[in-house]
């Protein structure tokens, strides 16, 4: 950060800057949640899946966004644990109509956890129980439940149902973002 | 029931390769291997499972699609399902493979899960004498039971079987004979064969969305191939025995190779441009399962055996298994490129096998019918079993699974793998090597002329020894004595016996006298010469006589014993007593 911008942000004309990582199975819908998060103007038509991955930003009325959207396709995502670090919060979107699925979405989960980078940090983790409208969709208790939530101790972390598609269901999570110290956790300390 | 996947319950299967997706005891799915397949029916990128469910007992055969851990359609089969695999069969978009369900004589196309098309196999020969003879009972020429004896007679010698209809008149009784025969006599015989497998082979093309023929083996020792299209027959080949599991590669115009086991126990090897089997494979037990690993074939046998053949029927190698195969199943994971087979055993597990060794053991709640393994919904690593009770069991490859050969319980010892760290040659090893070639007649000489001296020496050294009689055995004929002597005690006072024998046959020895030399600032003894009395042939004469250590050093000496003959200053024989040195005190 130069002067000039450390200034800007002291004076309040620049918003604090937080890094998310969107993660998940492929097909979870995180490129369709992000792309609703973003302004009208801005937002795509057709949503394709990820390669790769790829970098977002949105704002709201306290902080800016920079959103990494990862690919959740099994190739792609030993690419998630190089963006740790970076990460100042972390958004893991289920597709909650895929019951089969619900296994590796854990296990995924599980070693995001158990990551060195992620283990000892209390950053904050919003859930999207996505694809709530589908007709087999899985409540966002019985998500949190089979996921095994309940035993993140160390981190806030809140679930939300959501239809991304419709945009239902995504400010209460991002409200909930916000409403956590981020700032706190935008310093780079780690091992608390 | 909840279809939601089971949790993780103790901690072992948390460190194992696989996750455990779904399982539902009561699916209600009873099939086999060749009934069970992965497609993407409905071209969306999410694979289906297409299952031709058998049923139990005579109805409920049924053509099921699941998603996800859900049921999705159910059509009702007509007749048991031998075989069913998933094809595309034309190049109309959207490309959904079509579902080719076989059995009896048919093979029922399904496409978009709606019936389309039914393929009947082609009659086959009836036999001259039997449709003449049927003429003649249409004729009313003969009554039911002269029907019944030349029937009979035509079952036993006929080279081309009796038809159907002309078997199960055979086992009716006499009083529904008539009835019988009046119905069937005024239709025509056929004689009909059924399908007993079905694989698919690409027409022209190698790539996944090629469209592909249906090849099918028939009850009749018949391969057919069929065009995807039209359903007519491309090709027919002959086996010399009914074939029951099938593996097809190639393309159909280009090369293609088809590996059949055969009831007879023998799996044949079927190539473009040739009627009859290219190779034969002779197995020592019945074939229950049949998997090609790239260039090898890899035959599960009713013996508890699993042996792997290259495709010109050499012998690679044979594993033991703990219990008999139900099923076998290939796991390939093209992205990884890891293939590996999945077996099935009796014991409820499924074992994946690398080669011979056994990377992997998954226990099931059940013995296991069938399996698949593939993409299923958006996941690669997808294992797919159903159980012998009717359940299903669906789990997940970790994408962190590694299969590592050296976790395997049987094959050989991981140290027969391990390089021995051989040093290099010296030059000096080097140089004596060529030194030892250029040299070696000389060598060899020197060598022979060392062990001639050494032979001479030695001789010498023995003939001066028997000589000057140092040797405890007599070399005089007159007085063959053997002697030996044995020290007891710690000290400073032992006892020494001498064991004196007369070897001689049959005479006595007389006037024999003992003598010791020593050091007399050493040892003292009560008597250093006394006289034998008359040694009689074989007997052992123990003597016994007391030495003293005077020396409380700790060093200790040699005792000389001589064997004389009145008269004679030459001992007959002398013995060294190598003394032990005194432990004890003398007692003052
Ligand atoms: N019905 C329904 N469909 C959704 C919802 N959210 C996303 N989808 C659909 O799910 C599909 C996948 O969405 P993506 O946003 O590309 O998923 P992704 O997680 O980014 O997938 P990758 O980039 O491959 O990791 C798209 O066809 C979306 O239209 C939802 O809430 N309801
Ligand atoms: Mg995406």
């Amino acid at each position: 950060m130069g002067l000039f911008d450390k200034l800007a942000g002291w004076l309040g004309l620049k918003k604090k800057e937080v890094n998310v990582l969107c993660l998940g199975l492929d097909n979870s819908g995180k490129t369709t949640i992000i792309n609703q998060l973003k302004p009208s103007n801005a937002q795509a038509q057709d949503i394709v899946p990820t390669i790769g991955f790829s970098i977002e930003k949105f704002k709201t009325s306290s902080l800016s966004f920079t959103v990494f959207d990862m690919s959740g396709q099994g190739r792609y995502r030993n690419l998630w644990e190089h963006y740790y670090k970076e990460g100042q919060a972390i958004i893991f979107v289920i597709d909650s109509s895929d019951k089969l699925r619900m296994v590796v979405a854990k296990e995924e989960l599980d070693t995001l956890l158990n990551h060195p980078d992620i283990k000892h940090r209390r950053i904050p983790i919003l859930f999207f129980a996505n694809k709530m409208d589908l007709r087999d969709a899985l409540s966002s208790v019985k998500v949190s439940q089979l996921l095994c939530l309940e035993n993140i101790k160390d981190k806030p972390w809140h679930i939300c149902a959501s239809n991304a598609v419709q945009g239902e269901g995504l400010q209460e999570g991002v409200d909930w973002l916000q409403g956590t110290d981020l700032s706190f956790y935008s310093r780079k300390t780690r091992c608390m | 029931m909840s279809s939601v996947p089971i949790e993780i319950k103790d901690s072992a299967v948390s460190s194992s390769k696989w996750l455990d997706a779904h399982y539902d005891p009561v699916a209600n799915l009873y099939t086999f291997s060749s009934c069970i397949t992965l497609a993407d029916l409905h071209g969306d990128g999410e694979n289906k499972l297409v299952v031709g469910d058998l049923g139990t007992g005579a109805g409920n055969m049924k053509l099921k699609v699941y998603r996800g851990t859900g049921l999705l359609s159910e059509n009702t089969l007509l007749d048991l399902p031998t075989g069913l695999v998933s094809f595309l069969m034309d190049q109309h978009e959207p490309r959904t493979p079509a579902i080719a369900v076989a059995s009896g004589p048919f093979i029922y196309i399904y496409k978009n899960l709606r019936p389309y098309f039914k393929f009947t196999l082609p009659t086959l020969e009836v036999n001259p004498l039997e449709q003449d003879v049927w003429n003649q009972a249409r004729g009313d020429m003969i009554d039911p039971m002269t029907l019944k004896e030349m029937l009979e007679g035509i079952r036993d010698k006929a080279e081309i079987p009796l038809s159907v209809r002309s078997l199960r008149f055979l086992m009716l009784e006499p009083q529904e004979m008539e009835s019988y025969v009046n119905l069937q006599k005024e239709q025509p015989i056929r004689r009909q064969t059924i399908i007993t497998c079905i694989g698919t082979l690409k027409k022209n093309m190698a790539d996944d969305d090629a469209v592909s023929c249906l090849v099918i083996g028939t009850e009749s020792q018949d391969v057919y191939i069929l065009d995807p299209e039209a359903f007519t027959i491309l090709s027919k080949m002959s086996l010399p025995s009914v074939p029951t599991l099938m593996d097809v590669t190639g393309q159909f115009d280009v090369e293609f190779r088809i590996i059949v086991a055969c009831r007879n126990g023998n799996i044949y090897i079927l190539r473009r441009d040739s009627q009859k089997p290219k190779y034969c494979i002779e197995l020592s037990s019945h074939p229950v399962g049949l998997i090609r690993m790239g260039k090898n074939v890899v035959v599960g046998c009713a013996q508890e055996t699993m042996q792997s053949f290259t495709q010109k029927g050499k012998k690679l190698w044979t594993t033991y298994l703990p219990a008999p195969v139900t099923t076998m199943a290939l796991l390939d994971l093209p992205t990884r490129g890891f293939q590996a087979i999945l077996v099935a055993l009796a014991n409820c597990e499924v074992h994946v096998y690398r080669d011979k060794n056994v990377v992997s053991t998954i226990k099931t709640q059940d013995v296991v019918t069938s399996i698949c393994f593939g993409r299923y919904g958006r996941e690669d690593g997808t294992l797919i079993m159903t159980t012998k009770g009717g359940g299903l069991i669906i789990k997940i490859l970790k994408r962190t699974a590694v299969f590592d050969d050296r976790d395997s319980i049987s094959g050989p010892p991981i140290a027969q793998s391990i390089r021995l760290n051989v040093p290099k040659k010296t030059k000096l090893y080097v140089d004596q090597t060529m030194r030892e070639r250029e040299n070696a007649v000389a060598m060899h000489r020197a060598f022979q002329m060392d062990l001639s001296r050494l032979r001479l020496a030695a001789a010498r050294a023995y003939v001066k020894a028997l000589e000057s009689s140092l040797t405890p055995m007599s070399a005089s004929l007159t007085e063959p004595l053997k002697m030996n002597a044995v020290v007891q005690g710690l000290g400073p006072s032992f006892k020494l016996t001498l064991n004196i024998q007369n070897t001689a046959a049959c005479r006595p020895v007389m006037n024999l006298a003992i003598s010791f030399l020593y050091d007399e600032n050493l040892y003292s003894m009560r008597t250093a010469f006394f006289k034998i009395p008359l040694l009689v042939p074989g007997l052992n004469y123990p003597i016994d006589t007391f030495v003293e250590c005077l020396s409380d050093k700790g060093i200790s000496d040699i005792i000389k014993v001589f064997v004389l003959r009145e008269g004679k200053s030459t001992p007959l024989l002398t013995a060294h007593i190598n003394m032990p040195i005194s432990e004890g005190l003398a007692l003052n």
